[in-house]
């Protein structure tokens, strides 16, 4: 009955934790645009969580600037399994405009397995939710393989 | 057996050990420790026998020295006489030595000059002993004196650290002031009535209160006011508690002030028998609800473990002195209660920082942090001294606690006084703040991370664990089983100490207090052991607990697991502590940056307490004398 | 015989009503109703009733994480200590005028039960060893130090309302007192006593505008900084516990004695079990509106206070509400 129970809430509580890793704050504003009562996240169960402790889905956004490499790591060690990685626009990604400057060590996917990448600059609100979406979806399927 | 040499015995074999120790144990340590251990034990131990005739067949055991027994109702002698109260304090005595001398052995052994130090530590718990044991006021007075100046004594012993002397010469001025009040008290009613016997002197003044008595009467309120550590005389007691050795620390606060509390109660209930006046009532119980707060909150401000637990100790002091200024049975069984309940949170407290001392050098809040790791026994009993103090069920502080309230506010009830309500939330507050300084250092010394210098702190060895563990299952024990003390300990206590004919007629012959036409002091009978069922608590607990448990034990298969760093895992990494992406580093977060919302929003009053603390021996004098003064005037207006 | 079956009943008290089950379950829905409403105040759909329900599983099922610098028995242990004395509090409250074990504790003793959990809390908090946790345990404890004064006079307005003696404390007995005499809230001079219970529920809950001690924006959630996975869970579901335990609380002390006219009289084994359920119900309903009124609606308009205003605010404002009840009720009107 717990497994039961426990597999059931996987996909139904994911607590998101941010990282901003030289973002331009464009889409941290769109993520937090995607709490507000327009688009309204919560209905699935997605709360901003305070502590990467408490995370299933750890947002990075930006394009890894190298003063932020050490830090992306460091917190994203520190995130209880099942977690799952979203990146959150282009930068992470791609590097976007930032790409080549000597200070940025873009893509994220260098030091952690991504999950879901969510391009755009900046994403629209109803990309960041279909993102996270997927991505509870994909939390769902490694809380199974951890059963196994 | 002829028991009634017993209390004589062991007060003299105390005295003797003291001696002997000195002569025989100043260059050997074995012999040292034996002749301290046998003399301690077999005096403890011909105490506690006398348990079985007083507590058991509800004798008064009277012994008269030298068997100068009084000829026509005139005592000559000194008298000892062992009531049930007496017992009691007896028992108090008792425990607190014996634990505190298993504990020195080991705590004071790194220590030079031991020989004077366990003549000293005998001198004063023989005459502790003697204080609650005696039954003339001149023999108490002498007690008093040899008290005062073995503590004065010991707060010295490490006299290496000037403000250890500094303290010392502080509590020497206060407490001779003390003395001194005490002995012109007892000189005035020698004066008067011509008599140094207590069970006689009550015969003579009861109801007799001429303006000699009264005067004598504050005279000696202030003197056992100074020895108990109330508010205003308690400025010495911080700083001698903080700078005796942890061992004494312990002493003095498990049984040094609590003979002030006994003579106290003798002195009101007895000797003068004035506490059915309510006018003084009030004034007993406003100086138990000061005493209280001012100590509370001076703990609250402390950066010392050893200081912030002398506060505290002053503080409960005053939930003891607001019980038994009560008069009712309630009141007084939850006094004594409350007191023995101290004797052994706060001695396990003063243990526990004796042992971080021990550990480490320094009882410093803002130098220690995260010992749990290193010292996890010493934390437990640390938690459950402090759970018991901050009164959390189901420790014994819990059930003192609220025994109290219920006489308080059943004070409030009966007189339809306000002021009685009020005191009740004071009590309840100050509760709270107890709490609040307690997390304070575990939060400061055993949680938190900690200092590179401690990295390599040891566990405090066994003989030094063993009576933190005997006093932690008697905080545990005295909470459960509560009633059970209740009955066999505290009612026959509290009623001996409203039952003075009994103790006149004990002492000075059958039917010489009718004579005198002294009646005991009324009480009503509502003895408060009634709703509060900690085994019925604890049985749902575990009730629960198991089930808990079991629902856990089930769901093992799908539960995510518990993941723990080994011993040689990187600081760096998953198992490091979140500082928001940075690597971590030393940061603890230290006693006295704690409870700031707190401390804004009461700032003035903080201020002015640390102006009134300078640490000035002139100041804490003038205070103590204006106050006396004060309060010759408030018992001067009450009685005439 | 008799001894087994009572030992059962005991059991089925502490267990299932109004024990473990009743209130783990209550809790969890109240919670989501709270979550409900306050996203339907802010024009929004909202997450499921069941959503703390599914925080609660999701975090079973995520792994525990020790840190080095934590003290892992303490750590371990505290929530679950926290999560028991709770449970025990609520078989102590008259559920419905039904008491589970009559007579065997008073206002001063659930005053003090109460503080357990927020002392797992702290200990918890500070036995995991982070300095945000430092700051959280800081301000928990100020928060208990600003809630506890007006709650204990309340309480003493109450015991003061109902009898004479202190040994007339006990919540049976101020229960048998509202089924005689009315609920203890339509006297007027207990209005401001009430209101004073009211806003402590917030700061004793630890939702907004008085969860400094939790703040997720500015300290990462204080003490719960370290915590994950089962342990992060229970903690979360004393929150809900716990709300549901001090509506029943404030329902029991103002609200007794509404239940008198429900008797069926429909028995099985001599137990009036269509009687509690109703009761059950009835009592549950009134948590509800009690949760949307202190909790809800002030969470929905309300920003987090500062520490030092929260402490402020409790010892002037709520504190002089319960003062005018004590004073009103103690020169008898």
């Amino acid at each position: 009955m717990f497994k039961k129970m426990v597999a059931a809430s996987a996909a139904k509580s994911p607590w998101i934790y941010h990282i901003n890793t030289g973002s331009c704050n464009g889409c941290d504003i769109e993520l937090v645009a995607v709490l507000t009562p327009r688009y309204d996240a919560e209905r699935f169960g997605f709360k901003l969580a305070g502590s990467p402790r408490h995370a299933d889905i750890v947002v990075v956004s930006g394009p890894v600037t190298s003063q932020s490499k050490e830090r992306l790591i460091r917190t994203l060690e520190q995130v209880p399994e099942p977690k799952v990685v979203v990146t959150l626009g282009s930068c992470p990604k791609s590097g976007n405009v930032f790409k080549g400057s000597y200070s940025v060590e873009c893509p994220v996917d260098k030091y952690t397995h991504v999950d879901v990448s969510i391009a755009g600059c900046t994403p629209k609100p109803e990309a960041v939710i279909e993102g996270l979406y997927k991505a509870a979806q994909i939390l769902k399927e490694k809380r199974e393989a951890m059963n196994k | 057996m002829n028991y009634t040499h017993f209390p004589v015995l062991s007060v003299m074999g105390l005295f003797l050990g003291g001696f002997l120790v000195e002569i025989f144990g100043s260059k050997n340590k074995t012999v040292r420790n034996i002749i301290v251990m046998l003399f301690t034990t077999v005096s403890a131990c011909l105490m506690l026998y006398l348990t079985i005739p007083v507590f058991g067949r509800g004798e008064v055991i009277s012994y008269w020295m030298g068997n100068w027994e009084p000829v026509g109702g005139h005592a000559i002698g000194i008298g000892y006489e062992i009531d049930g109260l007496n017992m009691f304090f007896v028992i108090l005595v008792v425990l607190t030595y014996w634990l505190s001398a298993v504990y020195s052995i080991k705590y004071m052994e790194k220590d030079r000059h031991l020989g004077h130090y366990y003549t000293l530590f005998l001198m004063l718990a023989g005459s502790v002993l003697g204080l609650v044991c005696t039954g003339d006021i001149f023999n108490l007075y002498v007690m008093v004196e040899i008290m005062t100046f073995a503590a004065v004594a010991l707060t010295a012993f490490r006299n290496k650290k000037g403000s250890n002397l500094e303290a010392a010469f502080k509590y020497l001025v206060i407490g001779s002031v003390g003395s001194g009040f005490t002995l012109t008290g007892i000189t005035l009613l020698y004066m008067q009535f011509h008599t140094l016997n207590m069970a006689q002197l009550a015969s003579l003044v009861s109801g007799n209160m001429t303006p000699v008595s009264v005067l004598a009467l504050s005279f000696m309120f202030i003197g056992f006011g100074v020895k108990s550590f109330i508010v205003p005389f308690h400025t010495p007691a911080a700083d001698a508690y903080m700078s005796a050795p942890t061992s004494i620390s312990m002493v003095f606060s498990g049984m040094v002030n609590k003979a002030g509390v006994y003579g106290m109660i003798r002195l009101l209930y007895m000797v003068f028998r004035v506490i059915d006046k309510s006018a003084i009532q009030i004034v007993v119980v406003v100086f138990g609800a000061v005493t209280m707060f001012i100590g509370v909150t001076m703990a609250l401000a402390q950066h010392d473990f050893k200081r912030l637990l002398a506060f505290h100790s002053i503080s409960q002091i005053g939930y003891v002195i607001t019980a038994i200024g009560l008069c009712s049975l309630m009141g007084m069984t939850s006094g004594l209660f409350h007191a023995m309940n101290h004797t052994l949170f706060k001695g396990l407290l003063f243990l526990c920082a004796g042992a971080v001392l021990y550990a480490t050098g320094t009882t410093d809040l803002d130098k220690l942090g995260g010992l749990s790791k290193k010292m996890p026994k010493t934390t437990i009993c640390f938690l459950i001294g402090a759970f018991s103090i901050s009164g959390l069920p189901p420790f014994n502080g819990f059930a003192s606690k609220w025994m109290i309230y219920q006489a308080v506010y059943e004070k409030a009830v009966v007189t339809g006084n306000f002021f009685y309500t009020f005191v009740t939330v004071t009590a309840v507050v100050v509760s709270v703040m107890t709490l609040a300084s307690f997390i304070k250092v575990t939060q400061a010394v055993f949680f938190g991370q900690a200092p590179k210098n401690l990295a390599n702190t040891k566990e405090v060895p066994f003989s030094m664990r063993l009576p933190m563990w005997i006093m932690s299952a008697l905080c545990l024990f005295g909470g459960v089983f509560y009633r059970l003390i209740g009955r066999y300990l505290l009612i026959p206590a509290g009623q001996a100490a409203f039952n003075i004919t009994n103790y006149i007629d004990a002492m000075l012959g059958e039917s010489t207090a009718v004579s005198a036409s002294v009646t005991n002091v009324s009480m009503d009978l509502a003895d408060g052991f009634s709703y509060w069922n900690p085994i019925v608590w604890l049985v749902i607990f575990i009730t629960v607990l198991i089930a808990v448990c079991l629902v856990l034990i089930m769901g093992s298969g799908s539960r995510g697991k518990v993941l723990e760093s080994g011993k040689d895992a990187a600081e760096d990494g998953k198992y490091s502590t979140f500082f928001s992406g940075e690597k971590s580093e030393y940061s603890h977060v230290a006693g006295s940056d704690l409870f700031w919302g707190f401390k804004h929003n009461w700032r003035k009053y903080f201020g002015i307490m640390q102006s009134v603390h300078s640490g000035n021996i002139n100041d804490y004098s003038l205070m103590t004398v204006i106050c006396s003064a004060l309060i010759v005037i408030v018992f001067t207006v009450i009685f005439i | 015989m008799t001894g087994f079956f009572d030992i059962i009943e005991n059991i089925i008290k502490a267990l299932v009503f109004p024990g473990l089950l009743f209130a783990t379950i209550g809790g969890l829905i109240l919670a989501g109703f709270d979550r409900k409403v306050i996203a339907r105040m802010q024009r929004r759909v909202g997450p499921p009733i069941l959503q703390p329900t599914y925080d609660f599983f999701k975090l079973a099922g995520k792994e525990t994480i020790v840190p080095h610098a934590a003290n892992k028995p303490v750590y371990l242990a505290a929530p679950f200590v926290g999560y028991v004395s709770l449970i025990v509090m609520m078989t102590l409250i008259p559920i419905g005028g039904y008491s589970a074990f009559s007579g065997k504790a008073d206002l001063i003793v659930i005053l003090y039960l109460l503080t357990i959990p927020a002392v797992a809390l702290i200990v918890g908090g500070s036995a995991s060893g982070s300095p945000y946790a430092g700051i959280g345990v800081s301000r928990e404890m100020v928060t208990m130090m600003a809630y506890e004064l007006p709650l204990i006079i309340v309480f003493l307005a109450v015991a003061r309302l109902v009898g004479g003696s202190s040994l007339e404390f006990s919540l049976q007995y101020i229960n048998a007192w509202q089924v005689a005499n009315g609920p203890v809230i339509s006297h007027l001079a207990m209005i401001p006593a009430a209101l004073a219970m009211l806003l402590v529920i917030p700061a004793e809950v630890g939702t907004q505008p008085f969860d400094v001690a939790e703040a997720e924006t500015e300290i990462c959630e204080g003490p719960l900084v370290e915590y994950s996975g089962l342990p992060l869970g229970m903690f979360k579901l004393n929150t809900a516990v716990k709300m549901f335990v001090m509506t029943s609380l404030f329902s029991a002390l103002f609200l007794g004695g509404i239940y008198n006219g429900i008797h069926t009289g429909v028995t099985l084994w001599g137990i009036h079990f269509l009687d509690i359920i109703i009761r059950a119900i009835i009592h549950f309903a009134i948590s509800l509106v009690v949760t949307l009124i202190c909790m809800t609606t002030v969470h929905a308009v309300t920003a987090r206070l500062k520490i030092e205003h929260l402490f402020k605010f409790y010892w002037t404002v709520v504190t002089g509400l319960a003062l005018i009840s004590l004073i009103l009720v103690w020169i008898g009107l």
